[in-house]
């Protein structure tokens, strides 16, 4: 009985997106690359692509470097505020997109791909945070005060011991921060201005108007792909032991 | 030295995330005036559909993300065995696929059936999307459940029944506190999936867009938002104060 019922309820999870892949993949005549063509001709989504890959990539190493620095000292000194880094996780997108777009707007700011990037890189920070200090945790601290006693100084003893240490907690958190960036919606099109379009942004223009496509759903298959590529390359990571 | 390093992080969220709160909850009060006219306004029956809207989405939502997750929780938990690992896997995976895809994929679904644009093809882009939010922490508290448990209950003559009454259920409710709270704040405010399938059912998210997107009328938009963060906040403390801390 309940065997049944598992089955239904995945069937119901995965049949939605199976049906998007392969009508991505079928015309009437059957099997087809065509919409995928179509994709690739289609400039808007060429630059949107382009903006989506930056936008991910640049988010990602500040994100890193901030999340992963901030981490570090949380973890080896006695510091309050902690929980300053776990708001942005708990806290609704939507409450955080509109109030990026209310400072925007205060300050003037011009909207475009630097105050999305911004949006992006503060939203990373706390996971990137999370994920690396956690990582780092398991880690006994006498491995720094080995090399401190050996002659090494601080930064030395950052870069040479801490980092790599570190290192499968922070490409771990780097996945995570480029799927969060290249999937986001809300803060993207809540902080986004004219001219900067993502790959998001271009489903939802048409999405939100009912329209359902073989390109459209395209689309959906090469983002779902990307996604499933990260999502593969964590488990790798996060499995591994260092 | 090492406190440094925490600098620019602080300062970043502080200039980019915290401050932002700071001005909504200026504008709320109807920046650069001071009134308390938006909170007055949002409060009137005009408003009142769209609270009552995206508190029976969430409700609907929440209930049969419940009912619908707590067997499937609770089979991968215990009796799965050689299949767990997989579909652990398999429940895990659509964190992975963002919101707007998983609706668009239901989209694609709903729309040759005729089912579009109405109550219930939002309710069912909403349990779609959130199942998995649901699943994850009623696994995570069932897990901990040991057989042994279950069969001392079966030995001691309890029925199947008195035994997931008096057993199960109470060892799974971290679980189902944390399930409920990772569904029903979400929905609350959520608006892709009004927006997408619903047409013109609206709720606080679609209100919010339209305000702040639309209408540009930050004041009202602003009054709205607060309220919902008061929301999520007070519900986030009576669950640390339940749960102790924030189990993911």
């Amino acid at each position: 009985m309940i065997r049944i019922y598992v089955a239904i309820i995945f069937a119901f999870l995965y049949i939605p997106i199976a049906f998007v892949i392969v009508s991505s993949f079928t015309d009437e005549t059957g099997l087809t690359v065509k919409w995928f063509e179509r994709l690739i001709k289609d400039s808007k989504v060429v630059s949107a692509f382009y903006n989506s890959l930056t936008l991910a990539l640049l988010s990602t190493v500040f994100s890193v470097i901030l999340g992963t620095s901030a981490a570090y000292a949380f973890l080896r000194t006695k510091m309050r505020f902690e929980s300053f880094f776990y708001t942005p996780i708990v806290i609704p997108e939507i409450t955080e997109a509109l109030s990026l777009l209310l400072f925007y707007k205060l300050f003037s700011f011009p909207l475009g791909f630097t105050s999305v990037l911004l949006g992006h890189i503060a939203f990373n920070i706390a996971f990137v945070f999370v994920i690396v200090k956690a990582r780092l945790s398991g880690y006994e601290k006498s491995i720094e005060e080995a090399s401190l006693t050996l002659g090494a100084n601080e930064i030395q003893t950052f870069l040479k011991i801490t980092v790599p240490l570190a290192m499968p907690g922070i490409v771990a958190a780097s996945l995570i921060a480029f799927t969060l960036s290249w999937d986001n919606f809300i803060k993207t099109v809540f902080t986004t201005g004219p001219g900067f379009q993502t790959l998001p942004l271009l489903i939802w223009s048409q999405a939100a108007r009912g329209v359902v496509s073989p390109t459209l759903s395209a689309l959906t298959t090469m983002m779902l792909a990307v996604s499933m590529i990260l999502a593969y390359l964590y488990v790798k990571v996060s499995t591994q032991r260092g | 030295m090492k406190r440094a390093l925490a600098v620019p992080g602080l300062l970043y969220l502080f200039v980019l995330f915290y401050l932002p709160f700071l001005i909504v909850v200026l504008y709320s009060f109807g920046f650069p005036k001071f009134t308390l006219d938006f909170y007055a306004e949002v409060f009137k029956p005009v408003f009142f559909k769209f609270f009552l809207n995206s508190l029976l989405l969430a409700t609907t939502t929440t209930i049969l993300c419940f009912f619908l997750a707590y067997p499937l929780a609770y089979y991968i938990a215990i009796r799965a065995q050689k299949w767990k690992n997989l579909l652990l896997v398999l429940v895990i995976l659509p964190f992975w696929i963002s919101l707007l895809l998983r609706t668009y994929a239901i989209m694609a679904i709903l729309t040759p059936i005729g089912l579009m644009f109405t109550f219930t093809a939002v309710v069912i882009g909403m349990v779609y999307d959130y199942f998995p939010f649901m699943v994850l922490p009623l696994y995570a508290s069932l897990e901990k459940l040991k057989r042994s448990q279950l069969e001392a209950s079966y030995i001691l003559g309890a029925s199947p029944t008195k035994t997931f009454l008096k057993v199960t259920l109470p060892h799974s409710k971290p679980g189902i506190i944390a399930g409920v709270m990772l569904v029903f704040i979400p929905s609350l405010g959520e608006f892709v999936v009004p927006s997408m399938l619903g047409g013109d059912y609206v709720t606080l998210g679609t209100l919010t867009w339209d305000l702040f997107l639309r209408y540009h009328d930050w004041w009202r938009g602003s009054a709205i938002s607060v309220i919902y963060m008061a929301i999520v906040l007070i519900a986030i403390a009576i669950y640390l104060k339940k749960a102790g801390r924030i189990e993911l």
